[in-house]
């Protein structure tokens, strides 16, 4: 004998089971695949920190993350060195590449949790243009100047570094306009935020000027090996 | 012979939740779907491109190109297949012509004739709901987007008290709406905050 009520409160039961299971088995198959990426974890840098920061996993190619691009007009591209400096400069694209690129193997880290390891980026460093525009002993920070108005700042001695570059190429290849086209600041041992894409100026300041993540609740300095994600 | 007064009219609240909680949620159905789906979108954009298709591609000209930047951009856009009026062309030095589009960039070498092209198309429904959605536009969207956000919570309330007896608050409601709350406090609890 069925009883009709019993029955379809048991279908029902059944059904909210096997969605259940169905979830748990679609989110533990995602778990399985963010946890396969671990290789290169073990690897260690000269400074003894472990080449991939914790909670990082490594992927193959550069990932677009958004951002609004600047103009796509190379011929009016401008790139201006100034703030507290003797000699202030602009550069337009071709006379930024005839001062000598540099070529240098770098890992980028993401706040979202993946790094690239290893890709060759070839651009100028920030010292060199630091000392071209004379920095002042006063200069304590370096702001990236990006367009629409995005900055990200970063500590003098950090910026200063000789993997500290602006960069237009990435593995042979000029960057793509996604990834920061015609030319991006690349800080490679910071949250790959502060390496500001479409980059139109490098301003040095005496005092901080938290950009535009580190102002809506981002960590201001943003060192990977301590997970500086959130102020 | 005692006065038969009539019972008091008790205000009957849970219609009036259900009428509200339905029609509100008739309205916000068309957002909440551009919303949720561009939600997953760019949850994952660690892993992709939500706005955007990415390609790149690689291909030769006749070599060397002509000294010209018009015409050696008119010889590229022809192999290309391109009849997109070009943005910019810009000579970089004698080893690059680049030469660009609104969502797209030929590079080319005038001496080896290579050429790489990479550019973004955009995803027809993505592109927009993630611009709605993050609120690109900014102007008169942010008050849609409040008002949505107050539905939301008016949704949520009215859920909560439409239902009476054992399966709304004072049964498994209550139940399901602890599980829920439990959700982002376990993980805070879990994995820390910010």
């Amino acid at each position: 004998m069925t009883h009709p009520d019993l029955d379809k409160s048991i279908a029902r039961r059944e059904f909210f089971l096997r969605a259940a299971a169905g979830t748990v088995v679609t989110a533990m198959s995602g778990g399985l695949y963010v946890l396969s990426g671990g290789e290169a974890h073990a690897e260690g840098r000269s400074d003894g920190r472990p080449r991939v920061p914790p909670g990082q996993r490594v992927i193959e190619a550069l990932k677009p993350m958004g951002g609004e691009p600047g103009d796509p007009a190379l011929s009016a591209y401008r790139l201006r060195v100034h703030g507290d400096v003797e000699r202030p400069f602009e550069l337009g694209f071709a006379e930024l590449v005839a001062l000598g690129a540099v070529e240098q193997s770098l890992d980028v880290h993401c706040v979202t949790g993946w790094s690239l390891l290893g890709a060759t980026w070839k651009g100028v460093r920030v010292k060199d243009l630091a000392a071209k525009a004379g920095i002042r002993d006063s200069a304590r920070h370096v702001i990236f100047e990006a367009a629409h108005g995005y900055t990200a700042n970063v500590r003098r001695d950090m910026a200063l570094g000789d993997d500290v570059m602006v960069s237009w190429e990435i593995d042979g290849r000029r960057l793509a306009r996604a990834h920061g086209a015609p030319v991006r600041a690349l800080v490679p041992d910071l949250y790959f935020w502060k390496s500001a894409k479409w980059l139109t100026g490098i301003r040095f300041v005496r005092r901080d000027e938290p950009g535009f993540w580190e102002t809506r609740g981002y960590h201001n300095h943003a060192d990977p090996w301590k997970e500086e994600r959130y102020g | 012979m005692a006065e038969v007064r009539p019972p008091a009219r008790r205000l009957k609240l849970r219609p009036w939740l259900r009428a509200l909680h339905r029609d509100l949620g008739y309205l916000a159905v068309g957002l909440t779907m551009v919303y949720a789906i561009s939600g997953l979108a760019v949850n994952h954009i660690a892993d992709w491109d939500p706005s955007f298709q990415n390609f790149e591609r690689e291909f030769d000209v006749a070599a060397p190109l002509p000294d010209d930047d018009a015409e050696a951009a008119a010889i590229v856009m022809a192999a290309a297949g391109i009849t997109e009026e070009p943005v910019d062309i810009y000579r970089v030095s004698d080893e690059e012509i680049e030469i660009a589009f609104e969502r797209s960039r030929l590079h080319a070498n005038p001496q080896t004739g290579r050429v790489y092209e990479e550019g973004a198309s955009p995803r027809a429904f993505l592109r927009v709901a993630n611009w709605l959605h993050l609120n690109r536009g900014k102007k008169a969207w942010t008050w849609f987007a409040d008002g949505y956000a107050i539905a939301l919570v008016v949704l949520a309330s009215t859920g909560l008290l439409m239902i009476p007896g054992r399966k709304g608050l004072m049964g498994r409601g209550a139940v399901l709406a602890l599980l829920g709350a439990a959700a982002p406090l376990g993980y805070l609890w879990w994995f820390g905050g910010p």
